[in-house]
């Protein structure tokens, strides 16, 4: 039925993956989705940004993981069965994301994709694409690159803040 | 042969990759060769082997249908034919004309696959070298001749051949000189061909004949080449067998623990003989796959004596070039890394040597005149440390002047006269692009490029670049690198409920230690081994895994770093194994204490210990105390 609305405004459709963190509906481009896995062993990588959860073997590459619920200062919630990981591929880099569950793929018209408003429940909106609207639902569209350079950035930022505090003791 | 049948641009590939090989070997038995030049014995497997390089060439370029290249190598081959029967004697001219053959037949495979365009004056020096081979062909004829037809003692035989020798000499000076060789011609004029050597080879009647010609080419078929990228899509097919290994194992072991549940049921007489030969089977299939994966790993590490191999010939030729008196020392050339790494290093290196030849060692005379030796030496060193490969490049010579580098800085304007630079900022002008020291720009360096393309490539390499210099004394530059694929030894520890892996050419050893014989320093835990007090750090607490202290013992892990000794508390010990080293993502980012991870045989992941940076991180933040002065 929402395929149908649609197309009666035009052809162009965004395909995404959908999947929630708390009560909140998120999608990243179909095209950024490698696989999606159930949850399993997470390696802890101590000394890591708060939100890195840690690496994975997957099928002998070893792929770091965002807690995306921590990456956005959302509380950790307890892995269910549900939960899963969305490993994406963003240039040459792959990232696997802790999600709470992946509900579908979705078909979004353009049109119905609107810039992000101000702010989100918290979420800072510079990994916010958009915000699709189907139906009654709201989809939040996130800016992968975003959401793992910026980690990079921090963890830079981290470094340097670190190193005056290592120089002073010594 | 017929084109449509083969992708020819893949043999031609693979004709270059395959005389690449062979004209390094080439390469560096001239060299040898050219020890030997008016020696009275030449080595004969120095001069076999040149010949059947160049008769593999001859013949792959003849299958391709590269008449020029063929020609060259047939021509060649003459030559090696001539010195290998002694018909020849081995001249300074003839090894320059040789190396110069050498040159022209690289540049002709070059331009093959339009790397090069094709290089001027082939056919000149085809010329002179039939010409030259031919003057030999007919000398030996003659000289035969003379020795059948006379049976007087070997001085007379010298005495009538003298006669034509000398004019023969004539003649090969002014071929060698050719219509553009003003080099040859000069050197050519100034040494006379030795010939009594020859003649009395040619009366050696107890000199072994040559060996049959398949046996001397069999050696040259011994490797094959594989494009590296099959190399890692067989390496990630083999991440999926180690995976569904594990599963079966662990099938088997179910099977087996649901069996011992029903012992009486009668479909147990079946299933478990089953079973049992299940479980034999998933034991040989991980011991299989454990095989195949190390085996895998390994063929992508290679010697780096491949890349060092270019670099007597280079040096000879600069060193002839400038002047100067230069030896060349290799050590450390079957130290083994990872083939990427080695693709890369080669042209820093390059640009280090050459610097070493052009600015570090000084002129015979000036060397001599400062008492050192006449000749300059250029050391090239590899060696592992840590998960480091460590490569060395030192010369004897003049060492950094700082303040002619300072002057020039100031002129090319990249500091300012009012600047205060400490020795090491100083040093470290020399990385900065367009800079040079030399006052006129030559062939070899000078042009300001170099050392800045040197940093640059080992950077990207995640290399560290060092410059050691005494001035006088001569300059060392050196270059670490990671190891980022290799394979190394590790000591497996628990630590948190985690596997961490601890390079093991970093331990000295583990033990374990009563809490009743650590004491504190400062309030930092130490321990006395073999008199010497020994630092303790808690690596748990360190990466804040919230491990707790044991009240009777500790696990402890003793570290060498810079000989200074560190003791590395963990949880237990979990053995020796041989790890692959992965980085981490560089979306994690650095972090201190750990250089990367490793997947172990089950699939799990193991994070691999840095301690270098763990132990001075530990140090910097006051974790470890510096007890061994404190103690003292």
């Amino acid at each position: 039925m929402q395929e149908k609305e649609a197309k009666q405004l035009s052809g162009e459709m965004i395909q995404v993956v959908s999947f929630s963190l708390g009560d909140e509906e998120y999608g990243v481009d179909i095209a950024q989705v490698q696989e999606i896995n159930r949850m399993v062993q997470i390696t802890h990588v101590p000394r890591a940004p708060h939100f890195m959860e840690g690496v994975i073997n997957l099928r002998g590459q070893l792929i770091p993981i965002i807690d995306l619920r921590a990456r956005f200062g959302m509380a950790r919630a307890e892995h269910t069965k549900n939960t899963r990981i969305v490993v994406t591929e963003i240039g040459s880099k792959r990232v696997g994301m802790v999600v709470d569950a992946v509900s579908e793929v979705l078909r979004i018209p353009v049109e119905q994709v609107e810039d992000a408003p101000e702010m989100i429940s918290g979420i800072e909106t510079e990994y916010i694409r958009g915000v699709g609207k189907l139906g009654d639902r709201l989809i939040i569209m996130l800016d992968l690159q975003r959401v793992i350079s910026a980690s990079e950035k921090r963890e830079l930022e981290s470094v340097d803040a670190a190193v005056p505090e290592a120089t002073a003791v010594s | 042969m017929s084109e449509e049948f083969f992708d020819r641009e893949e043999f031609v590939q693979y004709f270059k990759d395959e005389t690449d090989e062979l004209l390094q070997t080439v390469d560096a038995s001239l060299l040898r060769l050219e020890s030997f030049v008016d020696a009275d014995r030449i080595d004969p497997e120095i001069v076999n082997e040149l010949f059947r390089a160049m008769h593999t060439i001859k013949g792959s370029a003849g299958m391709l249908g590269f008449n020029e290249v063929q020609e060259l190598a047939h021509r060649l081959e003459s030559i090696f034919d001539l010195l290998r029967k002694d018909r020849m004697p081995l001249s300074q001219q003839s090894i320059d004309l040789l190396f110069e053959g050498r040159d022209i037949l690289t540049a002709l495979i070059r331009a093959l696959t339009g790397e090069a365009i094709v290089p001027e004056g082939v056919e000149g020096y085809m010329e002179r070298l039939e010409s030259f081979s031919s003057l030999y062909e007919t000398a030996a004829a003659i000289v035969g001749e003379q020795s059948e037809s006379k049976s007087g003692p070997f001085e007379e035989r010298l005495d009538a051949s003298a006669e034509e020798i000398a004019a023969f000499e004539a003649e090969v000076a002014r071929l060698l000189a050719g219509p553009d060789g003003d080099r040859t011609a000069a050197s050519a004029v100034g040494e006379p061909l030795p010939q009594a050597p020859a003649l009395e080879h040619h009366g050696d009647a107890a000199r072994p004949a040559a060996q049959p010609r398949q046996e001397q080419r069999r050696n040259l078929s011994q490797t094959i080449r594989v494009d590296i990228e099959r190399l890692d899509a067989l390496l990630s097919l083999v991440g999926e067998l180690v995976i569904n290994r594990t599963r079966i194992s662990d099938i088997a072991a179910t099977l087996s623990r649901s069996l011992s549940e029903y012992k009486d049921s009668a479909v147990n007489s079946v299933i478990e003989p089953l079973a049992k030969v299940l479980a034999d089977s998933a034991g040989l299939l991980a011991r299989t796959t454990n095989e195949i994966q190390e085996g895998i790993m390994k063929v992508r590490m290679v010697p780096i004596g491949q890349v060092f191999e270019r670099f007597p010939r280079m040096v000879r030729d600069l060193s002839k070039a400038r002047k100067k008196e230069v030896r060349l020392e290799i050590h450390g050339a079957d130290t083994d890394l990872d083939k990427t790494v080695v693709d890369e290093i080669g042209e820093p290196l390059m640009h280090l040597i050459r610097n070493c030849v052009d600015h570090g060692i000084e002129e015979p005379a000036e060397r001599l005149a400062l008492g050192k030796a006449e000749t300059g030496t250029i050391r090239l060193n590899a060696y592992h440390e840590g998960n480091q490969i460590i490569i060395e490049v030192g010369d004897d010579g003049r060492g950094i002047d700082l303040a002619r580098v300072r002057k020039k800085g100031i002129r090319q304007g990249l500091i300012a006269e009012s600047d205060k630079l400490s020795d090491r900022e100083i040093m470290e002008l020399i990385f900065q692009p367009g800079f040079s020291t030399a006052d006129k720009v030559t062939d070899i360096s000078g042009r300001g490029v170099g050392m800045d393309v040197v940093k640059k490539n080992i950077a990207r390499l995640k290399g560290t670049f060092d410059i050691g210099s005494v001035e006088g004394a001569g300059t060392t530059f050196t270059i670490k690198l990671p190891l980022t694929l290799a394979i190394i030894q590790a000591l497996l520890v628990r630590v948190g409920g985690e596997l961490y892996s601890i390079p093991l050419d970093s331990v000295i050893e583990s033990q374990r230690v009563e809490m009743s014989d650590v004491r504190t320093v400062h309030g930092n835990e130490v321990i006395t081994l073999r008199g010497a007090v020994v630092p303790l750090l808690r690596i748990g607490e360190f990466f804040g895994l919230g491990t707790a202290r044991d009240p009777e013992k500790v696990m402890i892990v003793i570290v060498n770093m810079q000989g200074r000794q560190v003791g590395i508390v963990v949880d237990s010990f979990q053995g020796e194994q041989e790890i692959v080293i992965k980085p981490l993502s560089d979306v994690i980012g650095r972090i201190t204490g750990i250089s990367g991870a490793t997947i172990l045989g089950n699939g799990s992941i193991s994070l691999i210990i840095d301690v270098h940076s763990l132990v001075s991180e530990a140090y910097a933040l006051g974790r470890v105390a510096r007890a061994e002065y404190a103690a003292v």
